[in-house]
């Protein structure tokens, strides 16, 4: 077995050329291989962490009649104790219990349509890390005379407003009376998404319901579950169990986002496929012409007793060896470039990407491989570098030794 | 009374070739002895390929039985056939002899290794058999460091160090200048008297034939001469 181990491996370099040829087409298909993959999967990560997790959550509940007329009055009765109730599930993260309407913000220079989000800010930066997209201002610290607004980046430009200045929103307290009252801007944050930041201002929840005139006013719970595989059957079990409420996850809010993910699942998988039977046909081709070009002496070595399946196995020895090299440093290669494109991450302003942000979505991808991917992988290669290595290998002993030594 | 190592019976092998059917061997009867040093002779097509292939378990008959040592090896599986091949034959062929990237002593003790022979018997083996062919000094060459008759002269140390019932060897020196093909049949014949190995030989070189001690000659498959020589 180590001498044919060993003299596998030294077949291998007897065509140096051809070898280093097949093994830089591994490295290159791998590498290929793992940055679709890896964007793939950050562009995924990137848009859903966006969306998903900043936006919208993974389930949200609500008064059915919400959806249609976000006002305070359409509210989950005994929202609290609901949002309590979710809260004690084992699989449930996070259920946040908010304050939801649409109205309007005023400062002295305009007025625009806003949706107002009355929040508990711990359970917030709990479920949407509120917290840590603030870009000017503080996180509802302060106390003063007039309750706090948090407001986005490009709201702020609108309105001409910065920390610390008076804006008025104006909304429907729980009897559809029209109610306008003062905030002081206490933050301001910054968002992928241009519309959200643009339409969606934060409040505190208590101070809110104070003005609306309902303590209890509980008018969205958003939570996240802790196994995000599992959405569609938590959302069937939520609607079991709730079933006066609108459950959707977040397939049902965002179902383009939805199905832009599957399609790029898909794709990665044609691609993945295209670029490893890319690989095998040219690994198939280069062991074949090695084994055409030593009918002769795999023939001598039949005839002076090596058995069929020595030959056949020293064969697909050189093929595992070979796609075990270049898979190696494919992977290493693979390795060190997502590393490298990591450092500043990926521009794609240049090719298409602000398309992109005016969707909501960064134009910055980074490359996410997780480390068992690159196991995965090498795996694969190998094991279709063995698939590619059987008709060669074949060929090799189909001959009887008579006829094989006597090739011409 | 010399004992017998093979013997042909009747021996038939007929190529079904798309023209016509080939009589290539055409009812041998031969008897080989042990110890002796045989040439097969002939004009190219005669059929001396084809007869040492079907004595040497390479290919099978389609007619008459090759018995060696008294086995019906024409009766035999493939795969029994393999191993016999290893056990009990020794082979040298015109080219592509040599594991091109093994050393001239891993060649020679490459049938032994196969033969799962115990490895410092095996290493003391390939280095005596080397020193006979003259070649003590070459045991870590690869064989493309080695001259053509070098080659063979390793594939001949290689042949025999598993000391095999009977070596084969068509056409050994045909690629081979004057003085090698001389050099590498004086090597056999001194290792046929030493080890007595029973050697057959095919050649169409008559430089060569004289060394042998029995010679064969074939004529479309059949033998037409049947000679000994003291030698
Ligand atoms: N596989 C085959 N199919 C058909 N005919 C064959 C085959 N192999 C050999 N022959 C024919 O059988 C005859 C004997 O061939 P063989 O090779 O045994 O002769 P040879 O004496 O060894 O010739 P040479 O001196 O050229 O090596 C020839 O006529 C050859 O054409
Ligand atoms: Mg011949």
């Amino acid at each position: 077995m180590i001498t044919l181990i060993k003299i596998s491996w030294r077949n291998i370099w007897r065509n140096r050329t051809r070898s280093l040829v097949i093994m830089i087409a591994i490295v290159l298909g791998l590498m290929g291989g793992v940055f679709s993959a890896g964007m793939r999967l950050g562009i995924e990560t990137q848009q859903f962490k966006e969306t998903v997790e900043t936006q919208i959550s993974h389930i949200q509940l609500h008064h059915p009649e919400f959806i249609a007329n976000p006002e305070a009055r359409f509210r989950i009765n005994d929202g609290f104790s609901i949002a309590e109730q979710i809260m004690n599930k084992p699989w449930v993260e996070v259920a946040n219990p908010r304050t939801v309407f649409d109205g309007m913000v005023a400062s002295a220079n305009m007025n625009a349509g806003v949706r107002i989000k009355g929040i508990d800010p711990h359970m917030e930066a709990l479920t949407t890390g509120l917290d840590e997209l603030l870009e000017d201002g503080t996180y509802f610290e302060q106390e003063g005379r007039l309750p706090s607004v948090i407001i986005g980046q490009r709201l702020a430009r609108e309105l001409k407003a910065e920390t610390g200045s008076r804006i008025i929103l104006t909304f429907q307290d729980i009897h559809g009376e029209i109610i306008s009252s003062s905030f002081r801007v206490e933050g301001v944050y910054s968002i992928a998404s241009p519309s959200f930041e643009e339409r969606t201002v934060f409040v505190r929840a208590s101070e809110l319901n104070e003005i609306i005139g309902d303590q209890e006013a509980v008018t969205e719970i958003a939570l996240l579950i802790n196994n995000l595989d599992d959405y569609q059957q938590r959302t069937a079990e939520l609607k079991e169990l709730f079933p006066d409420a609108e459950v959707r996850n977040w397939a049902d809010m965002a179902p383009s986002l939805h199905y832009s993910l599957e399609f790029l699942n898909q794709n990665l998988a044609w691609m993945l496929s295209i670029i490893i039977l890319g690989v095998s046909f040219g690994l198939l081709n280069t062991i074949l012409m090695s084994v055409l070009e030593r009918v002769n002496e795999l023939g001598v070595l039949m005839a002076i007793g090596m058995k069929r399946v020595k030959v056949f196995s020293m064969v697909v020895l050189e093929t595992t060896l070979l796609s075990i090299v270049g898979g190696s440093f494919g992977l290493l290669a693979s390795f060190f470039m997502v590393k490298l494109l990591n450092i500043n991450g990926i521009d794609m302003a240049g090719a298409g990407g602000a398309g992109l942000e005016e969707f909501g979505y960064s134009s910055i991808v980074f490359l996410e491989v997780p480390p068992n991917f690159y196991f995965d992988v090498g795996v694969l290669v190998v094991i279709f570098a063995i698939l590619a290595s059987i008709y060669p290998a074949w060929k090799a002993i189909r001959l009887s030794p008579a006829q094989a030594v006597r090739q011409e | 009374m010399m004992k017998t190592v093979i013997k042909t019976t009747n021996l038939e092998k007929v190529y079904n070739s798309s023209v016509a059917p080939v009589r290539a061997v055409n009812d041998v009867n031969l008897e080989f002895y042990e110890g002796e040093f045989t040439a097969i002779v002939g004009p190219s097509g005669s059929g001396k390929t084809t007869f040492l292939n079907l004595i040497g378990g390479l290919d099978k008959p389609t007619g008459g039985e090759v018995t060696i040592d008294g086995t019906d090896i024409s009766k035999m599986k493939e795969s029994q056939l393999f191993d016999f091949r290893l056990r009990n034959i020794g082979f040298v062929f015109q080219s592509y002899n040599l594991i091109p990237v093994l050393t001239a002593k891993e060649n020679v003790s490459f049938i032994m290794l196969l033969q799962k022979q115990p490895k410092d018997q095996m290493e003391k083996r390939a280095q005596e058999m080397l020193e006979q062919v003259g070649l003590s000094d070459k045991i870590n060459s690869r064989p493309n460091q080695l001259s053509g008759g070098q080659q063979q002269r390793v594939a001949v140390a290689r042949a025999l160090a598993s000391k095999p019932k009977f070596v084969l060897a068509d056409e050994p020196t045909a690629n081979l200048d004057t003085e090698s093909a001389f050099n590498l049949l004086d090597i056999m014949s001194r290792l046929n008297q030493e080890e007595n190995i029973t050697l057959i030989f095919s050649t169409h070189d008559q430089r060569v034939i004289e060394r042998a001690k029995r010679v064969i000659t074939l004529v479309d498959g059949a033998v037409s001469k049947d000679e000994k020589f003291e030698r």
